[in-house]
């Protein structure tokens, strides 16, 4: 008798798909691993999605989660970093952006969206890096004439002619500029550390630097913040030239000094009133100076929409790295066989001590479910004005047997007018639009 | 062979069922290896609430004097919920010992129980317990037995259960001071039913006081108040282990099995004869147990509402077999979808059952505030007036119609610390109380009467006294009458939509205050719509009470980017959850905890 009769494992050659040791974690009930925040590891069914997608991956996220300074209302993933881990973290990315380049399947990216943190914290030799390293990797060509679409996110105050040069000569073509806002003391009530000359100026240098596109993000509903003061915001932004504006409307998001501050009664939130009047008045303005809204919180002259998000809510898939990023990939089959979504691991230490083949740990993987990608269908797809496509939705959920629920669930919200059928299309209304979550949510649950 | 049939009562923890296990002990029925605590407790429940729910008659053997004495005693609930429980186990006796804390003295409980044995005409012969500790005062409670109960200070006897002093000399009295029962005085039999339990082996068996004349196994006998002949297939007693006997004579306690299936086909306090050689004329019985608190049961998941409900149904079914105290109907609300109503004696009866359907059945209940039965008198079309019971609201037929709503009225005993007797008094006055008497107990305290509606006592009296004073107040009642008062019913009114599950009972003095703070609740509790919602209460068409939950105007996130989706998904999928939990009025939606603290409103 030999010891291979009483071994278990494979013989040599025969691994299977995935290798007991890959995947660790704690496994639910359902079988599927569930990943937690302490998790350092990739799932390999993810892992393998990278090179099976049905199709080259068009739109690549990265993220860059060094900030000088964590603004209170803000909840996305940065850090101030007192420890110089900017170049580790460099290689670190190089490294993961190596791994996932197998999904771009040798196509030119359409679109790459670098955001954080705040990505022009990183100094100019580190972008020498990973602009190099992005060329190497990935077919960058359509950003170098212009048809694909590269965009940076800036915070005004940390523009430099030096840096915008670095960023024109890589291919970058658009900068989202976080103005938030043009009154001082509104900008003091977000804790924001510029002022306005520093957008102005940060503009400027764009221009001089030849990226020509930019986009303004502001603000609105700010306490105190009155709706002359809201008009005026706009206007200048328009006067600066932009091609398109990102109007938020300030959300108090758990976990933030802001929301904190507002839980001890430090300040009052602005009247719901007054944000829908805010918020309707940035409509009409935008749209009487040629940027009409295309997305809830979006505006842009024709063909300036942020064709990055526009991949987002249209469910494309898109790569997506660095600590806290989320991507998404079709699975084999494409659509009708749903999608894997997945969030790195928010910690840095983590995502630079850990690689699964130099993909990064993961927090969250959503393996493919063809119901939930309708879902997110209609969740972002009715966010935008374009709406989504009805025809195409009731035939892939036709073929779930969910087509009469979902018509019903509909039927509802059509009879009040505030879902449009439009050449094929659902499309919310004016009205429709400010109860989005609602909809989404009723068309959600006939499919979910 | 000298008989003596006694009962045990006293005040919660006062340690009852301690001293019936001593008596056991002294007296050999059980060994000290099988002495366990309170043994005359059965179930799981009595044992950790330390009370005694069911009552259960024990025979033992005591020698005394030379003479042999057979010594049946019958424990008690020591709660006034079960209060008919203490009524009809003391009507099975001659004599009944008071035991009372030798350290805490006379409570609110001693008080009630005392009047229930003095209404029985028993013998009472009061015992001060716990002895042995330091902080007992025997002189001093003595003389609150002899000031507050009006039995002589020198009858108490003075034991310790735990220790066993004062045991000896109590089986003593208990045989020289207790009467004899009397002799037969016919020479049919006939035995009262004092109790009856389920056992799952051998169906019901029935607790029996023979008063007149000899049962014997084989016997056909008769239950004259129900019409039912049943043979005896076992005689017995418990001594405590349940030990058969042939015949069971004058004077006698036992138990009877007689193959009889379900509890409903017995009744407490009917009599038993033989129906060979019937007794003319049943024996003095007593009053069914009335059900005085309501409230509904809902299984807690509606999720999967068909099989909870079967399962509670089930449940429910079984908790019946050996609680015939309880009752309960199919109910179906607007807002909880089907449940039972349900009549208990009282709150605690209401807790424990509540509790068994939990533990012994692992159900998740949601139970809505409980209220009282009511007496209404209606007018009919041709005038006539007729008196219907009410124990929901939303049952009350309309306002034109009622003539008189009478509600129950309790004694309440409630015994105090001096300095807390102004509190109180104001508690029982915001409560509608009526007072009635002041009785000093000791140096420290003073026992206080009043006449309270049972309505008033049932949402948190009970806390708010023992908050008031510390924890030191205790409390009792009986049910004394129903009496009419200024009684209405308000109607809560959603997007101008009555919703019966809302209405309530109120005096008319309180109905504007409590429709408020009712309104104000529901006002928390339901979320904002795309539309303002009024919500009114009213008394017959009169709006007494407004409130209105604007509408909101948006419900759309600013920002959904791509590492949102997941989240926000999530999030909504969360939100959606929440609202298929609700119920519709209309076009509003309302979640079910809306209902429960709208049910909640004590003030």
């Amino acid at each position: 008798m030999t010891a291979d009769h009483n071994n278990p494992s494979p013989p040599q050659g025969q691994r299977p798909p995935f290798p007991p040791s890959a995947p660790s974690g704690p496994t639910a009930v359902t079988g599927l691993p569930v990943f937690t925040s302490q998790a350092r590891t990739t799932p390999e069914p993810l892992a393998e999605a990278f090179t099976r997608s049905p199709a080259p991956v068009r739109s690549l996220y990265i993220h860059i989660p060094f900030c000088a300074h964590r603004c209170h209302y803000c909840d996305f993933y940065s850090i101030v970093d007192t420890r110089d881990r900017a170049e580790p973290f460099i290689s670190r990315l190089i490294e993961e952006l190596r791994a996932q380049a197998p999904a771009a399947q040798g196509q030119p990216l359409e679109t790459i969206f670098i955001g954080g943190g705040t990505p022009t914290l990183l100094p100019v030799p580190l972008w020498d890096r990973l602009l190099t390293a992005l060329d190497s990797l990935y077919d960058l060509s359509l950003m170098r004439t212009g048809m694909g679409e590269w965009t940076v996110e800036c915070n005004p105050e940390t523009a430099t002619a030096e840096l915008f040069d670095r960023l024109a000569r890589g291919g970058i073509n658009r900068l989202s500029m976080g103005a938030q806002s043009f009154n001082q003391t509104l900008l003091d009530k977000l804790d924001r550390r510029h002022n306005p000359d520093n957008v102005y100026r940060a503009l400027d240098l764009a221009k001089q630097a030849g990226i020509e596109r930019t986009s303004i993000d502001l603000i609105f509903a700010i306490p105190g913040q009155t709706l002359e003061q809201w008009d005026a915001d706009i206007r200048t932004a328009l006067d600066l030239g932009t091609t398109h504006l990102s109007a938020y409307a300030l959300t108090y998001e758990p976990n933030t000094p802001l929301t904190a501050r507002l839980r001890r009664g430090e300040f009052e939130p602005a009247a719901e009133d007054t944000e829908v009047e805010m918020f309707e008045h940035a409509g009409r303005v935008l749209a009487g100076a040629g940027l009409p809204r295309y997305e809830v919180s979006n505006f842009a002259a024709e063909g300036q929409e942020c064709r990055h998000n526009l991949a987002y809510w249209r469910q494309d898939p898109w790569l997506a790295a660095g600590p806290s990023a989320s991507g998404h990939l079709l699975a084999p089959g494409g659509l009708a066989a749903g999608s894997h979504r997945w969030k790195n691991t928010p910690r840095l230490d983590t995502y630079l001590d850990h690689s699964h083949r130099g993909f990064a740990p993961v927090n969250d993987h959503e393996p493919p479910e063809p119901p939930r990608l309708i879902a997110e269908t209609l969740m972002t797809g009715l966010r935008l004005r374009e709406g989504v496509d009805r025809t195409g939705l009731l035939a892939r959920t036709e073929a779930l047997g969910l087509a009469e629920a979902l018509r019903q669930a509909a039927k509802e919200h059509e009879d009040s007018g505030m879902l449009v059928v439009d050449a094929g299309r659902w499309v919310l209304s004016d009205s429709g639009l400010l109860f989005a979550d609602g909809i989404a949510s009723d068309l959600m649950a006939a499919v979910l | 062979m000298q008989i003596r049939n006694f009962s045990i009562i006293a005040h919660i923890d006062h340690g009852k069922s301690t001293l019936a296990d001593r008596l056991l002990q002294a007296t050999n029925a059980v060994t000290d290896r099988e002495a366990k605590e309170q043994l005359l407790d059965s179930m799981e429940l009595e044992r950790e609430r330390g009370i005694t729910i069911k009552a259960s008659a024990v025979t033992v053997f005591h020698t005394h004097n030379g003479e042999q004495y057979m010594l049946n005693f019958i424990d008690t609930p020591g709660h006034v919920d079960f209060g008919y429980e203490v009524s009809r186990a003391l009507k099975a006796c001659e004599g009944a010992l008071l035991v009372v804390d030798a350290a805490q003295g006379v409570e609110a409980q001693t008080v009630v129980n005392t009047y229930l044995a003095v209404a029985q005409d028993v013998d009472i012969m009061p015992v001060l317990n716990k002895i042995d500790l330091p902080g007992a005062q025997p002189e001093e409670v003595a003389m609150e037995v002899e000031q507050v109960l009006g039995l002589p200070a020198e009858d108490c006897m003075l034991v310790s259960a735990k220790t066993g002093q004062g045991i000896p000399e109590l089986l003593t009295a208990i045989c020289e001071r207790f009467p004899a029962p009397r002799k037969s005085l016919i020479p049919e039999a006939r035995a009262l039913i004092f109790d009856a339990i389920y056992d799952d082996y051998r169906g019901v068996v029935i607790y029996i006081r023979v008063f007149d004349g000899t049962i014997k196994v084989g016997d056909k006998i008769r239950m004259m108040g129900l019409e039912r002949t049943h043979q005896i297939t076992e005689l017995g007693k418990y001594t405590p282990k349940p030990t058969k006997v042939k015949q069971l004579g004058a004077g006698e306690a036992g138990y009877l099995v007689a193959a009889i299936k379900t509890l409903a086909d017995v009744r407490v306090g009917d009599t038993i004869t033989s129906e060979l050689n019937p007794a003319a004329e049943p024996l003095e019985g007593y009053e069914p147990p009335r059900q005085m608190v309501f409230c509904d049961l809902y299984p807690a998941t509606t999720t999967k509402k068909g099989t909870d409900f079967e399962d509670m149904r089930d449940a429910i079914e079984k908790l019946s077999i050996n609680d015939a105290s309880f009752t309960s109907q199919t109910v179906h609300s607007e807002a909880l979808g089907f449940g039972f109503r349900c009549g208990f004696l009282g709150l605690l009866h209401m807790d424990i059952v509540q509790e068994r359907l939990e533990r012994e059945f692992d159900l998740e209940i949601v139970q809505t505030a409980p209220t009282v039965s009511y007496k209404v008198d209606i007018r009919g079309k041709g005038g006539e007036i007729t008196e219907i019971e009410v124990h929901n609201p939303a049952d009350l037929p309309d306002m034109g119609s009622v003539m008189a709503i009478k509600e129950p009225i309790a004694r309440v005993e409630i015994m105090v610390p001096k300095e807390y007797i102004g509190d109180i008094m104001k508690l029982a006055l915001e409560r509608r109380g009526i007072y009635k008497t002041q009785t000093y107990v000791s140096e420290t305290r003073e026992l206080l009467t009043f006449e309270i509606p049972l309505a008033e006592l049932i949402f948190d009296f009970y806390d708010k006294l023992k908050s008031t004073t510390a924890g030191y107040g205790t409390m009792d009642y009986e049910l004394s009458e129903y009496r009419q008062d200024n009684l209405c019913k308000v109607d809560v009114l959603i997007n101008g939509e009555p919703v019966e599950a809302l209405s309530l009972i109120t005096h008319r003095d309180k109905s504007e205050a409590r429709g408020r703070s009712l309104l104000v609740r529901l006002r928390k509790q339901i979320p904002r719509h795309q539309f303002e919602i009024p919500l009114q209460a009213a008394i017959g068409g009169k709006i007494i009470a407004r409130e209105t939950i604007k509408g909101f105007r948006k419900d759309v996130t600013a920002k959904c980017y791509g590492g949102d989706v997941s989240r926000k998904r999530k999030l909504l999928d969360k939100q959606r959850k929440g609202k298929d939990r609700m119920k519709s009025i209309g076009s509003v939606s309302i979640p079910q905890e809306a209902f429960m603290a709208v049910l909640d409103v004590g003030e």
